[in-house]
């Protein structure tokens, strides 16, 4: 493995949340520029960086707008986005994430889809058995393609499996995926085409039909997407908002110093130093304790807490990393009638 | 160290933040809510309780009981005035049942009221002697509904059912509650009944019950088991396609159904819940052999197994001190696919 390690900064389900990403040296890396598209070019084997974990519902993303593009869940209306559970699915039911150093140009009108891209890295479905860890950095062998129109934007999804997967080997092309797994790209199909209708949004519409594409048709999509970012990086292409801040691509005029990496990561929520972590465990366990006596009361329980924060404020100490609960209506399924 | 001006806006937010973090886990709230009765305050004082939460089995006076003897079957009954009675304005003539949820919808671990263990806890089965998960079968993920018990029923071994032709599986009655909520396991629901698939699994009477908890947003508007395929097309025939083909994965093969895999109706569900309710009386009263089932309880006046608290109190003693919990193989995680014939 290339050794990628990832950061997280504030409480998980948390506006602040932010996820960065560091090599095997430990240098903070940009998700987005800083990982190599191939892992193996000859194989045709691509790195992946995971977004969201199978069967979860948080919409995660790669920052694309903020430098080092760290992931963070996307935001709707002020508030986080969770997608929703579309009968008979749960969440998403792929491993769900992006190819770096590629990029769906908005200001380019895709033959096939006859729309723009979607001004985001390419989207990967990975198919494999393992749920994966949010902010995984995994190679995966490409097996074919959708052409989702999502909202009127191209939106090529590229279905893979991961090569560690036990079955890797059996999967070299989209038809094995229609003989092993009976029912997962109808299920696929179905999934894009209803994801954001409990949202008040319209079913989503397919070029080809539909259909699916083999994997060179695939890897075709891929390599012009990488030709796209790499005009991007090169400022040979207007990103508009794009952060193109970057640690090791060569020639790019975004590339910056580890110090000013440094310096962009520490800016946003700082992270929980062990001392702190130790700090609010003593103090959450006195808690614990008191809320176990007799003499426990609703004063005595909001004095304890207002000491344990007044403590916090005293050594600047952040909020502790344990995840917000997610909002129990993000548990809804949503049923209705397919078309 | 001084305190920056910035920290005071990012009190408030540390506030509400903490305050729900502290009293997040199950047992907290299970604390605060007694320490709040004793007090005698509302409930809507603290922003994340919703009912009494009967975890491990205690009451709300700190008794130790069995879930499977202990909570009364009908809900709002003489014997359940710990629960309090939550009748929504349109179902005042419907029967209402308390359910022991097992498993939350979305999960795998297999865990179930231990019927040969005194007190009944509830526990993890286990198949070859490792904890058992039940399989993920395309498209499912888990169990599809909150999977659990009605208390003080049982489905007797003894018995043949006149309309499966098979033994009871010397279980209490499962349900399906099938409301958006994801339950915890060892909760205490009150849910109405809607219908009742009749399972052949592994050659024993397995009826599952359907019913939705009354305090589900959607419970007004669902009243029998045609309501479901209205409100919810498609969960029906994904039931009997999990009931059909979950154990298939551990080399089993499909299950058969009486009735041709048909839902029973509401007035049918409830006729084999009062008839496994009878069993249920003829064990605890030792009308029957109930053979390794514990029958030891609390709150069943007039049995033979009844304990005293002291003894329950005694039975949980010993068992083994709570920890952390191992991590889960990631097995578990694969979805199994097979073609199916629809």
């Amino acid at each position: 493995m290339a050794g990628y390690s990832v950061e997280e900064r504030a409480a998980p389900n948390s506006l602040e949340y932010r996820l960065f990403f560091k090599d095997a040296a430990g240098r903070y890396i940009s998700p987005f520029h800083d990982i190599p598209l191939y892992a193996d070019a000859g194989k045709n084997v691509f790195n992946m960086v995971v977004e969201v974990p199978r069967w979860t519902n948080a919409k995660m993303e790669i920052a694309t707008k903020d430098p080092l593009n760290p992931i963070k869940q996307d935001v709707k209306k002020g508030k986080l986005r969770y997608v929703a559970n579309v009968f008979p699915h749960k969440g998403y039911i792929w491993n769900y994430g992006a190819i770096p150093q590629t990029w769906e140009d908005p200001g380019h009108k895709d033959e096939n889809t006859g729309c723009c891209g979607d001004n985001d890295p390419i989207d990967v479905c990975e198919i494999g058995s393992k749920v994966c860890s949010r902010g995984e950095v995994i190679k995966v062998k490409v097996l074919g393609t959708l052409a989702l129109i999502d909202e009127g934007e191209t939106d090529w999804k590229i279905i893979a499996i991961n090569i560690e997967d036990p079955e890797a080997e059996n999967y070299n092309d989209i038809n094995d995926v229609r003989r092993m797994k009976p029912g997962y790209l109808e299920a696929t199909v179905d999934w894009f085409r209803r994801y954001k209708v409990p949202d008040g949004k319209p079913e989503n519409q397919f070029a080809f039909n539909g259909e699916f594409k083999d994997k060179d048709f695939a890897v075709n999509v891929i390599k012009s997407t990488h030709e796209h970012w790499k005009a991007l990086i090169a400022k040979k292409t207007d990103g508009g908002e794009i952060s193109c801040t970057n640690l090791t691509v060569s020639g790019s005029p975004f590339c910056c110093s580890q110090e000013c990496a440094k310096a962009t990561v520490d800016a946003s929520w700082p992270a929980l130093a062990a001392t702190d972590k130790f700090m609010w465990l003593m103090s959450r366990t006195v808690l614990r304790r008191d809320l176990r006596s007799p003499q426990c009361s609703l004063e005595r329980l909001v004095c304890t807490n207002s000491c344990y924060l007044l403590f916090h404020f005293l050594f600047q100490a952040p909020p502790c990393k344990a995840a917000n609960p997610i909002p129990p209506e993000v548990d809804r399924w949503f049923y209705y009638q397919k078309n | 160290m001084a305190v920056s001006p910035t920290c005071h806006l990012k009190a408030t937010r540390y506030l509400k933040w903490s305050w729900w973090h502290l009293v997040i886990s199950q047992d907290e709230l299970k604390w605060v809510h007694s320490a709040m009765k004793e007090k005698g305050k509302s409930v809507h004082f603290c922003f994340v309780m919703e009912k009494l939460l009967w975890s491990n089995k205690e009451n709300a006076d700190g008794k130790y009981i069995s879930p499977f003897h202990d909570i009364p079957l009908f809900a709002g009954s003489k014997e359940d005035k710990e629960i309090p009675a939550k009748r929504s304005k349109t179902t005042g003539n419907e029967v209402l049942f308390n359910m022991v949820v097992e498993v939350p919808r979305w999960t795998n671990a297999k865990m179930e009221i231990a019927t040969e263990e005194p007190l009944n806890p509830i526990k993890q089965d286990t198949k070859k002697g490792k904890p058992r998960y039940v399989a993920n079968i395309f498209p499912h993920k888990g169990y599809i509904w909150n999977y659990g018990a009605l208390p003080q029923t049982w489905e007797d071994p003894n018995h043949t059912d006149n309309i499966t032709g098979c033994c009871g599986d010397n279980d209490p009655v499962d349900v399906c509650e099938i409301g958006s909520k994801v339950r915890s396991s060892g909760e205490i629901v009150q849910v109405k009944v809607l219908g009742v698939l009749a399972l052949l699994d592994e050659g024993e009477t397995d009826w599952k019950i359907i019913a939705i908890g009354v305090d589900d947003p959607e419970a007004q508007k669902i009243h029998d088991i045609d309501d479901v395929r209205k409100h919810k097309p498609g969960y029906l025939e994904a039931t009997i396609d999990w009931f059909r083909c979950y154990k298939v994965p551990d080399g089993k093969p499909e299950n058969q159904f009486a009735f041709n895999g048909e839902f029973k109706d509401k007035d049918f569900a409830v006729e084999i819940i009062k008839s496994t309710h009878e069993y249920w009386k003829a064990l605890l009263h030792k009308k029957t052999d109930g053979g390794t089932v514990k029958c030891t309880n609390v709150l069943v006046s007039g049995s033979p197994f009844c304990c005293s608290e002291e003894e329950a109190r005694s039975i949980v003693q010993s068992a083994p001190v709570p920890a952390n919990g191992d991590s889960v193989c990631p097995e578990v995680d694969s979805w199994y696919f097979f073609p199916r014939d629809h």
